[in-house]
């Protein structure tokens, strides 16, 4: 059977948790003889706002509220968007030679297997959905990601929610739920669940650790030996938090295409829903709808959580609400309706990323852009 | 190779290739001669597919030399963030500005308008012979993967 080291860690700094984990990568490029892959389970010291790989931080994370609060801010070489990381979330990692033969997006099932397995031993039934999540019944429970390094090396990440602290994340966060008080709350928790919440027992990262461990074990076929880390991978650690992951190079850096966000209404027989976009470039990064109901129905949800990754044209947008909103009957209005509504709240984004490409400071819930309203009868609720 | 770009290509299985182009069916990315002496680089469709929809790319600036099987760039996509592979070494000579500003043309237009790097060749007749060439070889190598990754459920069926 194939051994994996497994590495354990508790209360790391930002900057320190991802480094051990690039330091990690260079033992497994593909011209050398192939390293014993490793599972690093580890929790980050309370708290750690990380942004992805090509978001803007300062879009993404409300650095005044993050020293406030003491907590550190940094980027994951992974994609995707802002996470807090903290004792009651389980980080894990998985660092091997990338197989060539073998397709990232198999990986990142593969992978994400083990976790899955894990949460199912506490009769938490979590399932690979949307792009990049395990979700439990619909609601995410676990982000996931994938970094390929230019040497051949493989990191698989994931934030397994073992408890999240929803006003903190909102209040560090600068999602588009942060600004709507105790309607953000709820919104998050329509969209999100943890393993407390599942199985009513309170949980952390630290307690998570070993069944999630058994899990990788059990689904990839391979024993763990513990491990820690090798004074040359130490070494590599430490040089990797002063040359980039405590650098504002890496933290603050900006990437070709400029990220944005806007709102717009969509009125419906059920009532009045306000939808936010952000954007990079013109693909959409994380869309949600709040407003008058208590819970948007089942198909907009689907609809909603389809958004993300998908290109804001009309073919896009027009085939994801074919798919899951039908003929609109589920919403009371014709798909055509919210899929102008998208279109309407992307462009605003795209033309405020050219207005301001340079702005600083946390860039939701902008001002209505007049140049460019989406209807007449939203003009003024915008 | 022809020096005249096939512009219309042929479909196996649903993905179109080009009978003029050498294909690094394993990384996705295609090589076209050019009357110049240099050659271009881009994604082929299937690589387009699988990776889902492109967020970010970006490209070392013209005038790196590069290595094959070095890393030319990054591309962050739905599934992955991870390198884009030169298949072929030599200096870069010039990006595709439009590619970084709208990663959606290279979804659009893989063969042409997205087309990613340019570079003098260092040695581009050992390169290609590492490359998949030829309507037969590109028919057999590109159609197997295709087969693996709906086998494997990377493509749905």
């Amino acid at each position: 059977m194939t051994r994996w080291r497994l590495l354990r860690d508790d209360g790391v700094g930002a900057a320190e948790g991802l480094a051990v984990d690039e330091a990690l990568m260079a033992g497994h490029a593909r011209d050398a003889a192939p390293g014993q892959p490793a599972l690093r389970l580890y929790t980050y010291r309370d708290h750690a706002a990380l942004c992805g790989r090509h978001q803007h931080l300062h879009a993404e994370i409300d650095t005044e509220a993050c020293a406030r609060a003491g907590a550190e801010f940094n980027r994951r070489p992974t994609g995707g968007g802002a996470i807090v990381m903290g004792a009651g979330q389980l980080g894990v990692a998985v660092i091997t030679q990338a197989p060539v033969e073998k397709h990232p997006k198999l990986l990142l099932e593969e992978f994400s297997n083990g976790i899955v397995h894990g949460l199912a031993k506490l009769g938490v039934h979590a399932e690979f959905a949307g792009k990049n999540d395990l979700k439990v019944d619909g609601r995410k429970i676990a982000g996931l990601g994938l970094y390929l390094d230019g040497a051949g090396g493989l990191l698989f990440h994931s934030s397994v929610l073992a408890d999240l602290d929803v006003e903190f994340m909102l209040d560090v966060l600068a999602t588009p739920a942060s600004k709507l008080g105790q309607a953000g709350v709820d919104a998050v928790h329509q969209r999100i669940t943890t393993v407390s919440r599942e199985t009513g027992q309170a949980w952390d990262g630290e307690r998570l650790r070993e069944v999630v461990a058994l899990g990788f074990a059990e689904a990839l076929g391979v024993d763990l030996d513990d491990s820690d880390l090798t004074d040359s991978e130490r070494d590599r650690a430490v040089a990797l938090v002063e040359a980039k992951y405590s650098t504002d190079d890496w933290r603050f850096q900006r990437t070709p295409r400029s990220d944005a966000t806007a709102s717009a209404v969509l009125r419906t027989p059920l009532g009045r829903l306000r939808l936010y976009l952000s954007m990079q470039g013109d693909v959409i990064k994380s869309a949600l709808f709040t407003g008058d109901l208590n819970a948007i129905p089942e198909e907009l949800a689907e609809f909603e959580s389809g958004l993300k990754w998908t290109r804001a044209t009309v073919a896009d947008v027009s085939a994801l609400a074919r798919r899951t909103l039908g003929d609109g009957t589920a919403v009371g209005i014709g798909t055509d309706e919210v899929v102008r509504v998208v279109l309407a709240a992307a462009d605003d984004a795209v033309h405020r990323a050219v207005a301001a490409p340079e702005r600083e400071g946390s860039c939701y819930f902008p001002e209505p852009n007049p140049e460019t309203p989406t209807s007449e009868s939203e003009g003024a609720d915008r | 190779m022809t020096e005249e770009v096939d512009m219309s290509g042929r479909s196996i299985d649903g993905f179109t290739v080009r009978d003029t182009l050498a294909y690094d069916v394993e990384r996705h990315m295609w090589v076209e001669r050019r009357p110049d002496g240099r050659v271009r680089v881009g994604m082929d469709p299937l690589g387009v597919e699988t990776a889902g929809t492109l967020a970010q790319l970006d490209f070392v600036t013209a005038g790196t030399a590069v290595a094959r099987g070095e890393a030319f760039g990054t591309l962050e996509a739905e599934k992955f963030v991870g390198p884009l592979v030169s298949p072929v070494g030599g200096t870069i000579v010039a990006v595709n500005a439009d590619a970084i500003e709208d990663p959606g043309v290279v979804e659009r237009e893989p063969y042409d308008a997205g087309w990613m790097i340019e570079i003098e060749p260092s040695d581009v007749g050992a390169d290609l012979a590492q490359l998949v060439c030829g309507a037969d070889s590109i028919t057999e190598r590109f159609g197997q993967r295709v087969q693996e990754y709906r086998r494997d459920g990377v493509l749905a069926e």
